[in-house]
């Protein structure tokens, strides 16, 4: 069962693709974090790549981004954390990228999907989960913004008008 | 024509896929029953050389081959002739390679029916 709304952000300490090892405190600096489930293989997380990316890049001085991928790199070798390296430095990653290989963050989190958003306003209290928007197909058609507008209204000290969404995805591929 | 889709339950992609592929037949004025299969195994993906939700054939020919990829349960990434990666093949993909199967069903004298 994913993490519930109004809990606050589980710890982790995982290793990010540039070598260096990250935690939530790592973003204390910004209002809000937000834990992206990820990986590489999936087609869903690669419609969503470039949409992700700008969307970091847009709020980069007030919200974190990170990226966890905690797929089996043995059935999905290209979830390795040889292939995120290459994955994050081929699209300019704007995000640490962390391998969970234990996948106890993603456990911990209730993770089921890449990709899944969860996201924490200042106080690290879960305020929205879910996807990144309503057409994983078409970028152009997309009518609600879910995740840009959680980000605009926690920034804005307000409530996400839409706190929870189902997540559309490939499942986290568990050991 | 023999039309298959087969997919993978854990990855939501088909019903938008088949959704595509009755609008694809139908475009291409094709009137064929579209047989969907449930791979739920290694052993089912090995059978049907599955490399991935959703794998769609019209007779025998794939859209979007993709033989350099192992058999498994998992989702399927396309490459839209616009660049973008997608979960499901574009409409052109699947209308291009129901012209190749009807092209091979004339040169074989096979009705389309």
């Amino acid at each position: 069962m994913a993490l519930e709304l109004g809990k606050s952000v589980v710890d982790f300490s995982l290793p990010g693709v540039d070598g260096k090892t990250y935690s939530p405190a790592d973003f204390a600096d910004k209002p809000v974090l937000v834990v992206a489930f990820w990986c590489n293989h999936c087609p869903y997380v690669k419609a969503y790549e470039d949409r992700t990316i700008a969307l970091a890049r847009e709020f980069a001085g007030q919200v974190a981004f990170v990226a966890i991928n905690a797929n089996d790199a043995v059935k999905y070798p290209e979830d390795s954390y040889e292939n995120m390296q290459a994955r994050a430095k081929e699209k300019g990653y704007p995000f640490p990228y962390l391998h969970d290989e234990s996948q106890e963050v993603a456990r911990a989190y209730g993770a089921t999907r890449t990709p899944e958003f969860f996201v924490f306003d200042q106080s690290r209290v879960l305020r929205y989960h879910g996807r990144l928007d309503d057409n994983w197909e078409n970028p152009s058609e997309v009518r609600q913004q879910y995740l840009r507008d959680a980000l605009n209204a926690l920034l804005n000290g307000q409530e996400p008008p839409v706190a929870q969404t189902e997540p559309v995805g490939c499942t986290v591929k568990w050991k | 024509m023999r039309v298959q889709l087969l997919y993978y339950p854990d990855c939501p992609s088909h019903e938008r896929a088949l959704e595509l592929v009755y609008e694809a037949l139908q475009a291409e004025g094709v009137r064929a029953d579209v047989e969907v299969v449930r791979i739920e195994t290694d052993e089912e993906a090995e059978r049907y050389r599955f490399v991935g939700s959703p794998t769609i054939r019209f007779n025998s020919i794939e859209v979007d081959p993709q033989p350099q990829l192992p058999y498994r349960l998992t989702c399927r990434t396309f490459l839209r002739e616009d660049g973008r990666l997608s979960p499901v093949p574009s409409l052109t993909m699947l209308r291009e390679t129901i012209r190749k199967a009807m092209e091979e069903e004339e040169e074989h004298g096979i009705g389309t029916g």
